[in-house]
């Protein structure tokens, strides 16, 4: 079991001249904090126009002062949005490259199309293209990345040839990921050979079932890169204090802020009919399962707030459903001040990391390698 | 936290209904024919449409929606709304100030037993092959002219529909109190269409809606559905906050 971060950035209104300023400067030192810590990745999101609930527009800034500020830790696009009115496959490539260049080779790659009106309408994209558009660009991205020079004449997009550069750090490229947010895109990641970067959480049942279904898939993918990353990477909700009441009264606190604000949105299924967004918007089974109850009226049974003995619990139930990597997100709408997040996680690091020690990997052996 | 309505809902209360009751009875209506345009509105009346109960959408939005039901209990109608896209705490609803049903038996059936600000007026809704056509007039003015273009089949599953939550008025402990309405009909989806949204006439005002503009069209569809008018189960006080005044029914 690996662990992570992972950043929306949210900014509680009222925006005044340095809110922004300083919750940015909160992330980066959290992010420190967990390199220092022993935490394997953090991952930030590429969203755009969603106020409070994320202003992260653009990730690969933010994840490359993340890596100059240090040593270890992976940074993770999560995600680069696959839409042509939002980026560029060359673009995003030649980004990525060089995030895994400047970050000596630590770069995770997550591809996804964006799931609200309030981005797709922002930008004039179509939503019944981009489940296509999000399809060939994971196919030539790495093309890209490997090609001495690549050509392409495709549906959505071609080019004629030319040597796109730089070139990852990471050979043959960096790990590639699908978020998965819609039933079935797991699907999608195992045919293939994506990793799955599971932004929904589900209940354990539901989450085996579909793992163990991701498993059996990719043994038979087709893989877009040069390797198979098969990895099931899950989001959570972390906070973690000695006394266990306080610790699930504050992440509860945390749950609620973050689905509070998701929902002011307008999920593209709301404001579009197509078939190509059947599910209700951002994070929508883990904000689900996350505000639910568990059935004794307590926390939800898999989110890992609390103290150290039932994060332990609960983190180890993930393991034993599949689940290779667990993502954090540590706070909402700076509900819960900045020195409370570092103490759970120190806490965490301290308590809760050393009982998966033995069973860390490293990460994934072409990932690994480097120049 | 999120913005929230800035309304007073005061001088437009004297023509919400006053419930009688609100202990009511399912009411199927089979066969209906739904059209539904949504666009975008311009944000200097995000905050001055709604009350303090509620949010804004992220962007805000309007959703034209005009109903023809070829049979019911009273007879056949057509039903035109016109409602701000919103959120009552975080749930997904459309509030609804004013709305016009070309039939007076249905108006009285809407206004006592799920709290339409219904008012009676001239209202159609046309299918053609290229286009479904929706028409609101009184006084000679056309109030709404709303239609979708060039339809093409889709699923019903493909369609989402916004609970209302509609302004009314009902007796509370011997004091007229107004209350926001939670109406969630249950749809059984036949067909459904989807096609270019066009607005060719608004009149904000008569819909109680200062300053509401659409400035950018987004969807539109067309679907023939079995509709099911619910019973009641939640009612929220426009004037608390929005965490604060939901009341069960």
């Amino acid at each position: 079991m690996k662990f992570g971060i992972f950043y929306e950035i949210s900014v509680p209104r009222p925006w005044e001249a340095n809110t922004e300023y300083q919750v940015y400067q909160n992330c980066l030192e959290q992010v420190r904090l967990a390199d220092e810590l022993g935490f394997d990745q953090v991952w930030a999101v590429e969203h755009h126009f969603l106020e409070e609930y994320s202003h992260c527009s653009a990730p690969e800034i933010f994840l490359t002062a993340c890596a100059m500020q240090t040593k270890n830790i992976r940074i993770g696009r999560g995600i680069t949005v696959c839409v042509p009115q939002f980026n560029n496959p060359i673009k995003a490539a030649e980004v990525a490259a060089t995030m895994d260049i400047v970050s000596g080779g630590r770069l995770e790659f997550g591809t996804g199309r964006s799931a609200t009106w309030t981005e797709l309408g922002g930008f004039g994209a179509d939503p019944d293209e981009t489940k296509k558009t999000w399809d060939e660009w994971v196919r030539i991205i790495p093309k890209m990345w490997t090609q001495e020079r690549f050509g392409y004449e495709g549906r959505a997009f071609s080019m004629p040839t030319r040597a796109i550069l730089p070139k990852p750090y990471q050979k043959p490229h960096p790990p590639m990921w699908v978020a998965v947010t819609s039933p079935g895109t797991e699907l999608d990641a195992a045919d293939r050979g994506m990793g799955s970067l599971g932004l929904t959480f589900g209940g354990f049942a539901e989450q085996d079932q579909k793992i163990a279904e991701y498993r059996r898939r990719i043994r038979y993918c087709d893989p877009v890169g040069s390797f198979v990353n098969e990895q099931v990477n899950t989001v959570n909700f972390l906070y973690c204090h000695e006394d266990n009441e306080v610790g699930i009264k504050t992440g509860m606190r945390v749950t609620g802020t973050f689905n509070y604000l998701a929902e002011q949105l307008l999920a593209a299924r709301q404001a579009y009919p197509s078939r190509s967004y059947p599910n209700l918007g951002l994070l929508p089974a883990l904000r689900r399962e996350a505000s639910s109850p568990a059935a004794d009226g307590g926390a939800p049974e898999g989110t890992a707030i609390g103290n150290p003995d039932r994060i332990v619990e609960v983190v180890k139930k993930w393991e034993s459903v599949g689940v290779d990597r667990i993502n954090f997100l540590l706070n909402a709408n700076e509900t819960v001040p900045q020195q409370e997040v570092l103490a759970s996680l120190r806490l965490f690091a301290k308590e809760v990391m050393p009982k998966f020690a033995d069973k860390r990997q490293p990460v994934a052996a072409p990932a690994a390698g480097g120049a | 936290m999120p913005l929230v309505g800035t309304r007073d809902l005061t001088p437009i209360l004297d023509r919400a209904p006053l419930m009688p009751s609100l202990d009511t009875e399912q009411w199927a209506l089979p066969g209906a024919r739904i059209l539904q345009v949504l666009y975008e509105i311009d944000d200097s009346a995000m905050l001055s449409l709604l009350p303090r109960a509620l949010h804004p959408t992220i962007p805000p939005t309007v959703f034209f929606v005009v109903t023809h039901v070829p049979e019911s209990s009273v007879g056949p109608f057509t039903l035109a709304e016109v409602r701000v896209g919103c959120r009552s705490a975080m749930r997904p609803r459309t509030f609804l100030t004013r709305a016009y049903c070309d039939n007076a038996a249905a108006v009285t059936e809407l206004r006592n037993r799920w709290g339409y600000p219904v008012e009676q007026a001239e209202a159609t809704l046309q299918r053609y092959y290229d286009r479904a056509h929706g028409l609101v007039t009184a006084g000679g003015r056309d109030l709404l002219d709303v239609s979708l273009v060039n339809p093409e089949p889709i699923s019903g599953s493909d369609v989402q529909y916004l609970p209302n939550v509609n302004l009314a008025r009902i007796q509370r402990d011997g004091a007229v109190v107004p209350r926001l309405i939670q109406v969630d009909p249950d749809f059984t989806f036949r067909s459904a269409d989807r096609g270019k949204p066009m607005l060719t006439s608004f009149v904000a005002d008569a819909w109680e809606l200062p300053g509401c503009e659409p400035n950018y069209p987004v969807s539109a569809s067309y679907t023939v559905a079995d509709v099911t008018m619910p019973k009641l189960r939640f009612i929220v006080d426009p004037n608390k906050g929005p965490m604060e005044g939901v009341e069960h029914v």
